[in-house]
């Protein structure tokens, strides 16, 4: 099967290394669906393949023995799964998994570090990726001691946001309580809030962004530093 | 196991739970409300606001309410206790 050519390409690493890092990589690339729920790496098995998504959303889990879950971080478009292995390790405590349906592509973890090896371009963006991740989780972990849960959802509902096309993004109100490791009352009661101000509609199994600025504002300074980091060091993002 | 939900009764309404929640049988669904409210209550305080849930009505799939589990009710009587102490 022909591989996809780097203009058509809609990730957001893959658009910006130069065209021999493409080369080096490209040949590799295997289309992929990513229905919601699809686990990308299980936590504690070993890497296997690295997924450049498209479309979609992922989401980086760490749980406790007794399965209380949280969100470590997203990823969209802009991003790339399985970067550990990029890192050296060959398995990692936190599951990968999709929570937006979507599409993309995977890449054998032997292909990937072969690749980069080859190409200056392809490493310096990924390992770049990594760093803006790393400041994702940092603002995270900022947020989720210094906000109130409205404000943490404001967060929250923003990144998503960045990584669909359109408004309106399918969450469930489970995958929200995941993400901001509060009870799903406390969910369903900050989207009331939020919806209250006019800057979302929610719905059973879906939300609409209504009003972005409003949204930034509220979310008072934790949304939009990690993400600058990625337009500064890699390319365009949201 | 079976589906409960908890519908939030708030000072002018109510707010509805989209989904439910499987646990084992009512107690522990009233067990999940007094946890939720703990959490509710908290972000309250934390936030500096007025906490806008009163109680939890808690009603199976066909809609039948089963309990009200009031806020207060959230609240551990020794914490209340502990702060009443005068020294």
């Amino acid at each position: 099967m022909p591989h996809p050519t780097q203009s058509f390409v809609r990730n957001g690493l893959l658009s910006v290394i130069d065209a021999a890092g493409y080369a080096a990589i490209g040949p590799h690339l295997e289309p992929v669906d990513l229905p919601k729920g699809t686990v990308l790496i299980e936590a504690g098995e070993p890497f296997t393949h690295a997924h450049f998504l498209n479309s979609g959303i992922g989401s980086i889990i760490v749980s406790t023995a007794d399965s209380q879950r949280v969100e470590a971080g997203i990823f969209g478009r802009e991003g790339l799964a399985g970067f550990g292995s990029l890192l050296g390790a060959d398995r990692g405590p936190q599951t990968t998994m999709i929570q937006v349906e979507g599409e993309g592509y995977r890449v054998s973890i032997g292909a990937l570090r072969n690749a980069c090896q080859q190409s200056d371009s392809l490493r310096e963006t990924l390992l770049r990726y990594v760093h803006v991740f790393i400041s994702q989780t940092s603002y995270t972990s900022l947020s989720n001691v210094s906000q109130s849960v409205e404000g943490r959802l404001a967060r929250w509902l923003l990144m998503c946001h960045d990584r669909v096309t359109g408004d309106d993004i399918a969450l469930t109100h489970e995958f929200l309580s995941i993400m901001l490791a509060v009870q799903r009352p406390s969910v369903t009661t900050a989207l009331h809030m939020i919806e209250g101000y006019g800057f979302i509609k929610a719905r059973r199994s879906n939300i609409t962004i209504v009003d972005r600025d409003a949204l930034v504002d509220f979310a008072d300074g934790m949304y939009g530093t990690p993400e600058a980091e990625y337009r500064r060091l890699i390319g365009p993002f949201g | 196991m079976s589906r409960f939900y908890l519908h939030q009764q708030i000072a002018n309404g109510i707010i509805e739970d989209p989904d439910g929640t499987e646990v084992i049988d009512l107690a522990a669904a009233r067990h999940e409300a007094i946890l939720a409210a703990r959490q509710l209550l908290a972000n309250a305080i934390l936030v500096g606001v007025t906490p806008i849930g009163r109680a939890f009505q808690i009603t199976d799939e066909a809609g039948q309410a089963l309990l009200t589990v009031p806020f207060r009710d959230a609240l551990p009587p020794r914490f209340i206790n502990v702060l009443d102490d005068t020294w």
